[in-house]
C-alpha cells in the first residue's frame, strides 16, 4: 500500500468539520479519481497528503511511513502535489530552471537531476519552450510547467488538483496519455477533477466526497453503473455513459471505444434482445 | 493576530455596535485628547477605569479587548518600563540597581504615564473595531462626503493585504511541496526568491486587472455614489459627537494654557 | 448589438498581432461563443468587445469596434459602464477590495453609479437569489470558495443589467450545479435581449446554449456557424478544440456504417440518441445497409 488513511477527521479552525473519519487505501501503480461537489473536501483531503493540513484525528501512512512527524519539505520525496494555480509557484526565469527547483531541493545528483528534467520537460510537451520566461507562458503552458516540475521530483505518489480546469484540448490529450504512463511506470496518480470524460477515460477507480466523508469508493465502471440512473446534479456523468443509458443499454459504456465497441456487438448478428427505446 | 484579523467583520446586537461609527470615532479621539490633556497617571486610569472599560463589557466584547491590549498594549508599556526607567535622560533618583543599571524614579513615573496615554488610545481605537462592521465604517465615511478613493484605499489594504498574506501562505506551501526546506537563516534567506518571485509578479498583474474591472463597474463613474448600507444616526447622536469635539477642544485650550502659563 | 470590423490589434510587447482581421457580428437576444486553443486571442477579444483593450492595454490597433452602435475607438470607458458587462477569467481580481460583505460586493457598481438605496437592495437580493448565493451574503468575499467567487463576479456584473454581456470562462472552477446555475441566468438575460459573448471550454454547455459559434486559432477567426455546423467540423482538433465525445463517436460509427448516412454528426446528446437510436432499431430489424 503506497497511501493508507485511517479514520482521517479535520476541522476548520472556525470548528466547522471538512472531513470526518475518512478511511482508504491506494496501490502503487493505481489510477484514482477524487470526486465531489465544490466544498466536499477534496481539496482538504488532498492537502493532508503532503502535509499542508495536519489531521484533528486519525493517520495517514504513505509508503509505509506516518506522516505526523515529517514537514511539508520531507514529504516532497514521496508525494508530489500539482497545485490548480500554477501562478502560486513559478518563479524562476527559464522553464528548464523551473522544473530544476524540485530534483535540485531534494539534493538529486547532476546528471540524475538532468536526465528527470529532460525526462518532464519531454514528457509535458516543453522541450521547445525550455529557455521561455514561465511569464510569457498562456496559462494552459504555464499549468503544464508546474505539472513538469513536480514529475521532475520522480515521486512515487503524484496528486493532480484539478488538471484540466483552463486547459485546451491539446494539453488535456497530453495530460490524459501522461497519467495513463505514471500508472504504466508504477507510479500512482490521485486526481481531483470535476472533468467526468476525464475521470472515465483515464482512472481506474472513483472516490466521491460527500459532505466531508466517503459516499463511495470502487471501480470507475461499478461507480457509473450505479449513479447511471440516478439523475446526477452536481456531478455530470461522461458523455457516452448518458448517451448508452438513452439507447436504454444495460450496464454503462464511458468512453467512445467501450461505446462503438458495444454498437458493434449490436449490429453482430446473433440474437440480441430489443433494447431500443 | 487572529484577535484583529475578524474586527473586520465585527457583529453583535449591542447598543454600542449599532452606534454610528462616526459618533465611535469621535468618542476615541477625545478619549485620547483628554488623557494626553493632564500631566496625570491618575487621570488615564480614571477614564479607563470608568468609561473604557465598562464600555467594552457593555458591547460584550471584552474577552476580545483585552485579549487585543495584551497583544499590542503590553509589549508597549513592558518597553517603555525598560527605556524610560533605565535611560531617562536627567533621571537622578535612583531607586533600584541591577547590576551596572540604575533604575530611576523619574524614568518609572514618565513611563507610567506614557504607557497609561498609550492604553487609553489603544482601547479606545480597539473598542471602534471591536464594534464596528468595516463596510459600516466605510459607508459613513461616504456619507460624510470622504473621497470615495481615500476610502477605497483604507478598504483595500483592510482586505487586500491579509488576502496577500493567505496568497503567501499558499506559495510557501507550494515551494515547501517541492522539496524547499524553510529552516534555519540560510533556509529562510534561500526561500525569499520563489516566494517574492510569484507574489510580486501576481500582485503586478492583479492591479492591472483589478483596474480594469473597477473601472468597468463604474468607480469613479459619478461623484454622488450611493451606499447599500444605512447608516443609523440620530439627533441625539449628532449632539453628543459635537459636545464631544468641544470637550477635546477644551482640553487641549486647557492643557495649552497651562503649559503657557 | 456587437459590431466588429477587420480589427486587429498587437499588444506593446507582443511580438505578432493577438488579433488578425476579425470580423463577426452579435445581435441582441443572441448568445455568440468564442471557442479556440490556449493563446488563440479569446480574452483579448473579451477585452476589445469590453472596452479595455486597448484603451487600458495599450497597443496599436486596427479596424472598428462598435458596441450598441457606438465606436469604441471615441468612446471613453467610463461611458460603458453599466451598458457592457465583463466577467473575467480570474475572480479575485474582480472583486473590488473595497466592500466587506458579498451582498455589498455585489451592490459596488450600483452605489457607483448612483442607484438609490431600495432599488439597489431589491436588484442585489434577486441575483442574490438567481445564483444561489444568498446563504453567504454576509460572508466576506475573501473567505468565499474559487467556485463562489466565480458566481459572485458573476452576479457583480449582473446587477448591473447590462446590454452587452461578456464572459470570459465564468464557470471553470463551478462544479456542474453552479454551472446550471450560471447558464439558467444566461438564457434569461437573452430573453431580456441581451447581447451575449461568451468564451467558453466546455463543448456540451456551448452546444445547448449557444446560437453561435466562432473558432479563433492564432488571432484569427478560422469558422464560424451554428454549434452544429462547427463543432461537427472534422478540423476541430487543428484548431486546438475538444470535440464533443458524441460527435467522435458518430464519426467513427460512420466510417463503419453504423450512423445513419443522411443525419449530419451530433454535438448534443438529444442528436446522438436520435441517430444512434435509428442504428439500434435498423441492426434489430435486421434491415440496415
Amino acid at each position: 500500500m503506497i497511501v493508507r488513511i485511517d479514520s482521517l477527521t479535520f476541522r476548520y479552525p472556525n470548528g466547522t468539520t471538512a472531513l470526518d473519519g475518512v478511511s482508504f487505501s491506494v496501490e502503487a501503480g493505481e489510477r484514482v479519481a477524487i470526486l465531489g461537489a465544490n466544498g466536499a473536501g477534496k481539496s482538504t483531503l488532498a492537502r493532508h497528503l503532503v502535509g499542508i493540513e495536519r489531521p484533528a484525528s486519525g493517520t495517514i501512512e504513505i509508503d509505509g511511513r506516518r506522516t505526523d512527524g515529517l514537514g511539508i519539505a520531507e514529504l516532497a520525496r514521496t508525494v508530489g502535489f500539482v497545485f490548480q494555480n500554477p501562478d502560486d509557484q513559478l518563479h524562476a526565469a527559464s522553464v528548464v530552471k523551473e522544473v530544476g527547483f524540485g530534483p535540485r531541493n531534494l539534493r538529486f545528483p547532476p546528471a540524475r537531476r538532468t536526465e528527470l528534467v529532460e525526462s518532464a520537460l519531454r514528457r509535458t510537451g516543453l522541450t521547445e519552450l525550455r529557455d521561455t520566461h514561465p511569464h510569457h507562458l498562456s496559462l494552459g503552458e504555464r499549468k503544464r510547467v508546474a505539472l513538469a516540475s513536480v514529475l521532475a521530483m520522480d515521486t512515487p505518489v503524484v496528486v493532480l488538483d484539478e488538471p484540466t480546469t483552463g486547459q485546451d484540448h491539446a494539453s488535456v490529450v497530453l495530460l490524459g496519455n501522461l497519467v495513463d504512463d505514471l500508472a504504466t511506470d508504477g507510479r500512482t496518480v490521485l486526481a481531483i477533477t470535476h472533468d467526468m470524460d476525464f475521470c472515465a477515460e483515464h482512472f481506474d477507480r472513483v472516490i466521491v466526497l460527500e459532505n466531508g466523508g466517503i459516499s463511495w469508493d470502487g471501480p470507475v465502471a461499478h461507480w457509473l453503473a450505479q449513479v447511471a440512473d440516478m439523475a446526477g446534479q452536481t456531478l455530470e456523468l461522461p458523455q457516452m455513459t448518458r448517451l448508452g443509458r438513452r439507447l436504454g443499454w444495460a450496464g454503462p459504456v464511458s468512453t467512445v471505444a467501450g461505446f462503438l465497441e458495444r454498437l458493434a456487438s449490436e449490429a453482430d448478428p446473433a440474437p440480441v434482445p430489443s433494447t431500443a427505446p | 493576530m487572529n484577535a484583529v484579523r475578524d474586527t473586520a467583520h465585527a457583529t453583535g446586537a449591542s447598543g454600542i455596535h449599532r452606534l454610528n461609527p462616526l459618533t465611535k470615532l469621535a468618542f476615541a479621539v477625545t478619549v485620547t485628547v483628554c488623557a494626553f490633556a493632564v500631566v496625570d497617571y491618575r487621570w488615564p486610569l480614571l477614564l479607563f477605569g470608568i468609561l473604557l472599560l465598562p464600555a467594552a463589557i457593555g458591547a460584550g466584547v471584552l474577552r476580545r479587548f483585552l485579549l487585543m491590549l495584551t497583544t499590542f498594549w503590553v509589549p508597549v508599556a513592558v518597553v517603555l518600563f525598560v527605556v524610560q526607567g533605565f535611560f531617562l535622560p536627567g533621571a537622578h533618583d535612583v531607586i533600584a540597581q541591577l547590576g551596572p543599571l540604575k533604575l530611576k524614579s523619574e524614568g518609572v513615573s514618565f513611563a507610567l504615564l506614557t504607557a497609561l496615554h498609550i492604553l487609553v488610545l489603544m482601547s479606545g481605537f480597539f473598542l471602534l473595531l471591536l464594534t464596528t462592521h468595516a463596510g459600516a465604517f466605510m459607508s459613513a465615511l461616504s456619507e460624510r462626503k470622504v473621497s470615495p478613493s481615500l476610502i477605497y484605499i483604507v478598504s483595500a489594504a483592510l482586505q487586500i493585504v491579509p488576502a496577500l498574506s493567505r496568497r503567501a501562505t499558499r506559495i510557501l506551501h507550494a515551494q515547501q511541496a517541492r522539496g524547499q526546506v524553510i529552516h534555519g537563516l540560510r533556509g529562510r534567506a534561500r526561500a525569499l526568491v520563489p516566494l517574492m518571485g510569484p507574489l510580486i509578479l501576481g500582485a503586478f498583474t492583479d492591479v492591472g486587472e483589478r483596474a480594469a474591472a473597477m473601472e468597468t463597474r463604474g468607480f469613479g463613474a459619478t461623484r454622488h455614489p450611493t451606499s447599500l448600507t444605512a447608516v443609523p444616526d440620530s439627533g441625539v447622536q449628532r449632539c453628543l459627537r459635537a459636545a464631544m469635539m468641544l470637550c477635546a477642544v477644551a482640553a487641549v485650550t486647557v492643557n495649552v494654557w497651562g503649559v503657557v502659563r | 448589438m456587437i459590431e466588429v470590423k477587420g480589427f486587429s490589434f498587437t499588444y506593446p510587447t507582443g511580438s505578432r498581432p493577438a488579433l488578425s482581421d476579425v470580423d463577426f457580428e452579435v445581435e441582441p437576444r443572441e448568445l455568440c461563443a468564442v471557442v479556440g486553443g490556449g493563446g488563440a486571442g479569446k480574452s483579448t477579444l473579451a477585452g476589445v468587445v469590453s472596452g479595455t483593450v486597448p484603451h487600458l492595454t495599450g497597443g496599436t490597433a486596427q479596424g472598428t469596434v462598435r458596441v450598441n452602435g457606438r465606436d469604441l475607438d471615441d468612446t471613453p470607458l467610463s461611458g460603458l459602464v453599466g451598458e457592457v458587462g465583463l466577467v473575467m477569467q480570474n475572480p479575485f481580481n474582480q472583486i473590488s477590495g473595497a466592500r466587506f460583505s458579498v451582498r455589498e460586493e455585489i451592490a459596488f457598481g450600483l452605489e457607483n453609479l448612483g442607484v438609490p438605496r431600495d432599488e439597489m437592495a431589491a436588484r442585489v437580493d434577486l441575483v442574490l437569489d438567481d445564483l444561489g448565493l444568498t446563504g453567504v451574503r454576509d460572508r466576506s468575499p475573501y473567505e468565499l470558495s474559487g467556485g463562489q467567487q466565480q458566481l459572485l463576479a458573476i452576479g457583480s456584473v449582473l446587477v448591473m443589467r447590462p446590454t452587452v454581456m461578456v464572459l470570459d470562462e465564468p464557470t471553470s472552477q463551478l462544479d456542474a450545479a453552479g454551472n446550471a446555475l450560471v447558464f439558467e441566468a444566461l438564457g434569461t438575460l437573452k430573453e431580456q435581449g441581451v447581447t451575449v459573448l461568451l468564451i467558453e471550454h466546455r463543448m456540451e454547455r456551448l452546444a445547448h446554449a449557444a446560437d453561435r459559434v466562432l473558432v479563433l486559432d492564432r488571432g484569427a477567426i478560422v469558422a464560424k456557424g451554428t454549434p452544429g455546423e462547427v463543432l461537427a467540423d472534422e478540423r476541430l482538433e487543428e484548431w486546438g478544440v475538444a470535440p464533443l465525445r458524441y460527435t467522435v463517436a458518430a464519426r467513427r460509427a460512420a466510417g463503419r456504417g453504423l450512423w445513419p448516412a443522411r443525419k449530419p454528426l451530433p454535438v448534443t446528446l438529444d442528436a446522438a440518441a436520435a441517430g444512434f437510436g435509428e442504428t439500434v432499431d435498423h441492426l434489430d430489424r435486421g434491415d440496415w445497409r
